[in-house]
């Protein structure tokens, strides 16, 4: 069984923001607002954080794109009472939206901060796709047409795209890949099976440096970064 | 002993007393339990259209289909794809095909689709009903349809006409497709208006002058960036908002991490830019000194004979001048006080960026915003000669477009030629501004002035110079003043709010046009646009508009657009038929032309000497045409002092503004997309700040997100300030693309435009507007 | 002592106007209830930042004061001290009713309350490694168990009521334990991190219940006029003082050991980012300072009214301290990166106080306290001794019968 990974070059990453955007368009996430940022109440699946250190003129701001980093040994599968989110055998860590009860359990367990809460329906007139759900088994993991309130998401590490392409036959990595990676111009996000010796998340993690956020947690993200 | 009445029993001996109590919980509980089950089963998840679909994709799909087109949410216009799933676009992707930026796009391709979706469009004509024009005044639109509204846009162009004053008609043009822009240019000839303004000169018209004095070619520059091994960007922000952005971002890729080389990126800024948090080294430097910097590196790299002697030798002209201008004037111990850095640090980069091969100098829009912005862009561009990086691999490069099909001569009348002859609004290649090709920002005081003449009438397409311009207020004043101005756009913007009729054009992914990116790749590549939706609402496309009102005006007006096609997408037919098939380029969405050469020494400069000149024989001539004698000096390469508007007593510091990479370049900011991660340094959005160095906020009592005044010779505006370190602490900036004021749900409000306090000074070689030198002060509010 | 219980009256002008303004309160709540459900949970004050509010810290005060009067109602029934007998019943039914209290602020809260069968899908849709699902087993059986007591107390059968209650005292003490692992195993969050947790929260439960039940007991004997001796309620605040310093030793050594690293960040910023009051005025000053200093006060301590103040202190403290778990506990912010983190992605959260959760909130108190005094009036809870005014001793006559008698034939 596969076990997807990506890996996301500091140094290649330019802070664009592309990933963040693309994300929404791919997976219709809702948007938000003034006050919603304020409130701390907007929902993304990727993000990139800036972190800054040092004092004029000897300043550095890194940039850090943050999905959910799919945990082997994830916090918030281990408190999610309803079994809405769950690891697949190949590794994604799913979110079902027909079985979240909405009791962010799993908020207060993720340490990376990726999940986030449907407070309100999604509008209307908020662009979506027409085309979701996929099957109607797979109805669960997919929120559709439009968000309803009172349930969590988070990245999927496109899973839609990954089932689709196994069945069609294409190289996870090479022709299919999450929206993220996808949309990156600079090319510094990186998907693949991490137990392929041949992949290409593989090879980088073999030929450079990297790291993982937050290691002390023994989380086992499955998000690397290489050094900046 | 008392004892109460009712319900009084002792606890003992009754059977089954109390168990009500029981028995009511009980009941409770399953009723509550059977209303939770029962209402979860009624609370359907809203359902979608049960559809029988022969997609394998995904369920829901009856039709599905990519549409190759390109982009315009910024001057780049990169190539992209489109998917459509029942006739809704769904998602932007680059266009694989593309060279340019090798099927990549940046965060604003995306957010096309909240620029078609986008519910704050004009639906249909509009046309105004309150004679009273002004700042938040209500134009109270009212609803025309479009024959109505073409028909009066027509009588009154054919009336100025017919007055022999087709002068006074004033077109104004922000971004739009190349094809628009052909269309706009050849529609003011047929008229006869020598008035076609567009906001280049907003941008960077400084180094296209700066460089044509060195190689006579009036145009930005193009880096060969993707081979390069040392970039020296002088206030330019590549990966943030110098074009063609998505080729700068594929390109940071492939010279960081992709090549057996890894390039070295020095950033020369006031302020720390995402560029500068990416490169190998930042070196802040006193706002408005890169000239000077650029000669010192000039006297190192000549006086250490670091110089490419060859290419010196072989192909540039007036070396000795420069060399000697350099040698006495420009030590780095002498600018050092300039430009604030540090002799051996400028020595270090200088001997780096001749040392090591290729290298570029890239001359961003830092610092061709300034009254000296050409000669701060000539020193640098003359760097780029210094070490051979003409036309070479890796340095700078020479710009081919493609060839698009000429179209006759339009036909002119005895009113157009007349018109034609009558002096620009703008005074370009006057001795007010020499070598300009346009002043965009002088319109405004023209208007005011009725200096040449009045202008009876203006159409706007896609322009806001309301907010784009410095000295915003000039604008209102502007409009307010010109009797009949028609706005050409898909959403009414703040200039459109003095419009007298709106004719609502498609946006860019529902009309027909062909595109090419600004230089930066070399070889050529042209794009299509082909509608992916049809037209949301009543809108037309651009070039549909011109031909309609053509065809209205009659005459030699109507003449000059026939056999050009008929419409928007027989003319970007017929323009592109010589380039590439027409099914062809349908299909592909683009056109690359042939490989770039290099070493094209022979023929790429346009100069006297017909070769790279340190001495400008081009600027020579313009001068003395215009009636200018200056000294050798002015045509040198050279740091002419920067100057401010304001005294440094009253106004310590000094006020720069960027683009940050998600500020949408079509005048409007009203998507939740771009706004809700609009700074991704700051980690905020659906904001903008005014941003000080902590010294200095600490020097005036300013914390961080304290509400403070920003106040310039001119104006003040309210912002919060966002205290940082990466900031020359002489020096505050503001982020463009906020402080709309325009109706928008997502931009309304929000943020501030520096542009409302800027003032009006100009680069008076190319006329390009400064932008970065109005002193200010700020305090708390 | 053989004695009697029986109801109140329920007929005096305040007690009618109590169960009026209760009820208002309660059809305000099922008002703000709809107002959430209808439009989510934006109309409270949690955030995707600090994603638990008003409702959990409310909910597991309830259920810490369950526990706790469920563990003192063990003195009368376990314990079998005939000094607790009169305000047996009234402790269990408080236990009930707070844990019921507690319930409902649960299902409130979840955003999809129409789902919370799922809780009790074991094996099949159910994931028994959280505290949730392990919870919904400890909780379900709690009520039963309490039920079970209640109606066992109810019907004077003291030997099952023993049986029950002892299983029930332990089952209270497992009930808040593990709902202190809910929070005591988050490795995340700094300040919710730490085995003592669950110890942490039952000290809590044991000195909010027994305050609690203080004050009701003294409350309710006073406006039923029916006679408690106050040693009972002297007893009880001896009681109270030596939990209250148990719940200071385990605060001190969690964040004792806190001050070190590697938790050292989270135990600061409770210590003193913004919500710092909240640990400090709430949880340490009125939680375990002041009421100590009253308890152990030679005069205040052995006064009513001295263990009442002590007592209001610690009620209000202790539900500072469950504030100053769940608000604090999330609002830190996460260091994914050394660094400063820039902007909302570095800044701690924030909890308004909002108009629809404060109502619900205070509605759902309200519906504990309208159900408590409606069963004063439809159940046996109060004995029956009545005095005619508060603290006077019962008749002789009363007394001597009452004490006289050791019946205890129903075992």
């Amino acid at each position: 069984m596969a076990k997807w990974g990506m890996v996301i070059d500091l140094d290649k990453c330019a802070g664009c923001q592309a990933c963040t955007v693309a994300c929404k368009e791919e997976n219709s996430v809702p948007h938000g607002s003034p006050q919603e940022q304020g409130q701390r109440r907007e929902i993304y699946w990727n993000r990139v954080i800036a972190v800054s250190k040092g004092e004029y003129p000897t300043v550095r701001v890194e940039f850090i794109p943050i999905p959910c980093m799919h945990c082997e040994d994830a916090p918030c599968v281990t408190v999610c009472p309803a079994k809405a989110t769950y690891r697949r055998d190949d590794g994604i860590v799913i979110q079902d939206f027909r079985r979240c009860i909405g009791c962010r359990y799993c908020i207060v367990a993720c340490p990376y901060g990726v999940r986030g809460f449907n407070f309100k329906d999604q509008t209307e007139e908020e662009y979506h796709r027409p085309d979701l759900p996929p099957t109607r088994a797979d109805r669960g993991p997919w929120p559709f047409p439009q968000r309803i309130r009172g349930v969590v998401e988070k990245c999927t590490f496109c899973f839609h795209r990954i089932d689709q392409g196994l069945k069609e036959g294409k190289k996870i990595g090479v022709d299919v890949v999450p929206a993220c990676v996808e949309a990156c111009p600079t090319k510094a996000r990186t998907f693949g099976d991490l137990d392929d010796p041949d992949s290409e998340v593989s090879r980088l993690l073999a030929t450079r440096g990297s790291f993982r956020l937050r290691e002390e947690l023994s989380t086992h993200p499955k998000v690397y970064y290489l050094h900046g | 002993m008392s004892v109460s009445n009712s319900d009084l029993s002792s606890s003992k001996g009754r059977k089954g007393s109390r168990s009500s109590v029981t028995r009511r919980t009980f009941l409770k509980v399953s009723a509550l339990t059977g209303a939770a089950v029962a209402a979860s089963r009624i609370i359907k998840y809203p359902e979608i259209s049960p559809l029988a679909s022969a997609q394998a994709s995904t369920e829901g799909v009856i039709t599905e289909k990519w549409i190759n087109t390109s982009c315009l949410n910024c001057p780049t216009r990169c190539a992209t794809q489109v998917r459509v799933v029942n006739g809704k676009a769904v998602k932007i992707l680059g266009n694989p095909l593309s060279e340019v930026s090798e099927g990549e796009i940046c965060p604003r391709g995306h957010i096309g689709l909240q620029v078609l979706y986008d519910p704050g469009r004009v639906s249909g004509p509009l046309k105004r009903t309150n004679p009273v024009k002004g700042r938040g005044v209500d134009p109270d639109w009212i609803p025309i349809s479009w024959s109505q509204a073409l028909g009066e846009v027509s009588a009154r162009l054919k009336s100025l006409r017919d007055k022999a004053q087709p002068h006074k008609l004033l077109l104004l043009h922000g971004l739009n497709t190349i094809s628009n822009e052909d269309m706009i240019h050849r529609f003011a000839d047929a008229y006869g208006t020598p008035n076609v303004i567009s906001g280049d000169a907003l941008e960077n018209e400084a180094e296209k002058s700066g460089r044509w004095m060195a190689d006579g070619n009036y145009s930005h520059v193009a880096y060969d960036f993707g081979q390069t091994n040392y970039l020296l960007s002088f206030g330019a922000s590549i990966i943030e908002s110098e074009k063609p952005l998505a080729r700068n971002l594929r390109m940071w890729g492939k010279i960081r991490r992709e090549r057996p080389t890894r390039a070295k990126v020095v950033v020369i800024d006031p302020r720390y830019s995402v560029t500068a948090a990416k490169a190998d080294q930042w070196i802040p430097i006193n706002p408005g000194t890169d000239g000077a910097l650029a000669m010192a590196i000039a006297n190192v790299i000549i006086s250490e004979g670091l110089y490419d002697a060859e290419f010196v030798r072989n192909w540039t002209s007036g070396f000795d001048e420069y060399k000697e201008l350099a040698l006495n004037y420009y030590s780095p111990e002498k600018m050092a006080t300039v430009t604030g850095i540090d002799a051996d640090i400028t020595r270090q980069i200088a001997r780096e960026f001749a040392q090591t091969k290729p290298a570029i100098a890239w001359i961003g829009r830092g610092v061709a915003g300034w009254p000296n912005g050409s000669y701060n862009s000539y020193a640098i561009f003359c760097l780029n000669a210094l070490v051979g990086s003409i036309d070479a691999p890796g340095g700078v490069i020479y710009q081919e477009d493609p060839k698009y099909r000429d179209m006759p001569e339009p036909v002119e009348d005895d009113a157009a030629k007349g018109g034609k002859a009558k002096p620009r609004l703008d005074f370009r290649k006057t001795s007010l501004f020499p070598s300009a090709e346009v002043v965009t920002n002088q319109v405004a005081d023209s208007i005011l002035n009725g200096d040449p003449y009045s202008v009876e009438m203006a159409i706007g397409f896609n322009s806001n110079f309301n907010m784009s311009a410095p000295g915003t207020w000039r604008w209102d004043e502007a409009l307010k003043k010109v009797p009949y101005y028609v706005h050409i756009a898909p959403f009414i913007s703040e200039m459109a709010e003095y419009a007298d009729i709106i004719l609502p054009a498609s946006t860019f992914l529902e009309e027909w046009a062909y595109d090419h990116s600004p230089p930066g790749s070399g070889f050529a590549e042209a794009k299509l646009k082909q509608p992916v939706v049809e037209p949301l609402h009543d809108t037309r496309g651009i070039t549909d508009i011109i031909f309609e009102i053509a065809g209205r005006l009659g005459g030699t007006a109507a003449q000059s657009f026939d056999g050009i096609g008929g419409d928007a997408q027989g003319f970007v037919r017929y323009r592109t038929g010589t380039i590439v098939p027409w099914q062809e380029f349908r299909e592909k969405g683009i056109w690359v032309g042939p490989a770039y050469q290099y070493h094209k020494y022979d023929h790429i400069f346009n100069t006297p000497s017909k070769k790279f000149e340190f001495y400008s024989g081009n600027l020579e001539k313009a001068l003395k045409k215009t009636g200018q004698v200056g000294g050798r000096l002015a045509c040198l390469p050279h740091y002419k002092e920067a100057e401010f508007l304001g005294d440094r007593g009253g106004y310590p510091l000094v006020l720069s503004t960027y683009q940050p990479l998600l500020n949408i370049e079509n005048g409007n900011q009203n998507y939740p997309w771009a706004q809700e991660i609009f700074l991704v340094m700051h980690g905020v959005g659906w904001t903008n700040f005014v941003e000080i160095n902590s010294q200095t906020a600490r020097f005036l009592g300013i914390r961080d997100r304290d509400t403070v005044w920003v106040e310039s010779p001119f104006n003040r505006i309210k912002v919060r300030a966002r205290v940082i370190e990466g900031i020359h602490p002489q020096v505050v900036s503001i982020a463009y693309g906020q402080g709309h004021y325009a109706d928008g749900r997502w931009q309304k409000g929000i943020g501030v435009n520096p542009n409302e306090i800027i003032g009006v000074s100009y680069d008076q070689l190319s006329g390009q507007s400064s932008l970065f030198n109005t002193r200010v002060k700020v305090y708390r509010a | 002592m053989d004695l009697t219980y029986s109801p109140i009256e329920g007929k005096s002008r305040g007690y009618r106007i109590m169960v009026a303004i209760l009820s208002v309160m309660v059809a305000v709540m099922a008002t703000s209830y709809l107002v959430a459900y209808l439009n989510g949970l934006q109309v409270w004050g949690i955030s995707n930042s600090v994603p638990w509010g008003q409702l959990i810290t409310l909910d597991i005060y309830f259920i810490g004061l369950s526990a706790g009067a469920i563990v003192v109602s063990g003195l009368c029934y376990v314990l079998r001290r005939e000094e607790y007998k009169p305000i047996g019943r009234i402790a269990v039914f408080m236990g009930l009713l707070l844990f019921t209290g507690a319930m409902v602020c649960v299902l409130v809260d979840l955003g999809r309350p129409e789902k919370f069968w799922r809780l009790f899908m074991y094996g099949y849709l159910n994931n028994m490694t959280s505290m949730f699902a392990i919870n919904s087993i400890w909780y379900g059986g709690y009520i039963l168990l309490m039920l079970v007591y209640l109606w066992l107390a109810l019907e004077n059968k003291t030997r099952l009521a023993m049986i029950v209650g002892t299983i029930d005292v332990l089952w209270a003490i497992g009930v808040h334990s593990f709902t202190g692992a809910i929070f005591g195993l988050i490795g995340t969050r700094e300040i919710l991190f730490s085995p003592i947790k669950p110890f942490e929260f039952i000290a809590a439960a044991l000195t909010s219940g027994t305050a609690l039940l203080i004050l009701v007991v003294v409350v309710a004997f006073k406006f039923s006029k029916r006679y408690i001796d106050k040693k009972v309620i002297l007893s009880l605040g001896r009681l109270l003082s030596i939990i209250i310093i148990v719940l200071f030793a385990m605060v001190f050594f969690d964040k004792f050991t806190h001050i070190y690293f590697p938790h050292r960040a989270g135990t600061v910023f409770l210590f003193t980012g913004h919500y710092w009051w909240l640990f400090w005025v709430f949880q340490i000053g009125m939680g375990l300072i002041i009421p100590l200093i009253i308890l152990f006060h030679p005069k205040a301590g052995k006064s009513v009214k001295g263990v009442v103040i002590a007592s209001i202190s610690v009620v209000i403290g202790v539900l500072g301290e469950r504030a100053a778990l769940v608000i604090p506990g999330t609002a830190q912010v996460q260091q994914l990166y050394p660094g400063t983190i820039e902007g909302v992605w570095g800044a701690a959260g924030v909890f308004p106080i909002t108009l629809w959760e404060t109502a619900l909130a205070l509605g759902i108190v309200a519906l504990v306290a309208l159900l408590f005094v409606v069963g004063l009036k439809y159940l046996e809870l109060l004995p029956t001794t009545e005095v005619a005014e508060v603290g006077e001793a019962p008749e002789a006559s009363e007394v001597s019968e009452a004490s006289v008698s050791t019946v205890e034939a129903e075992g």
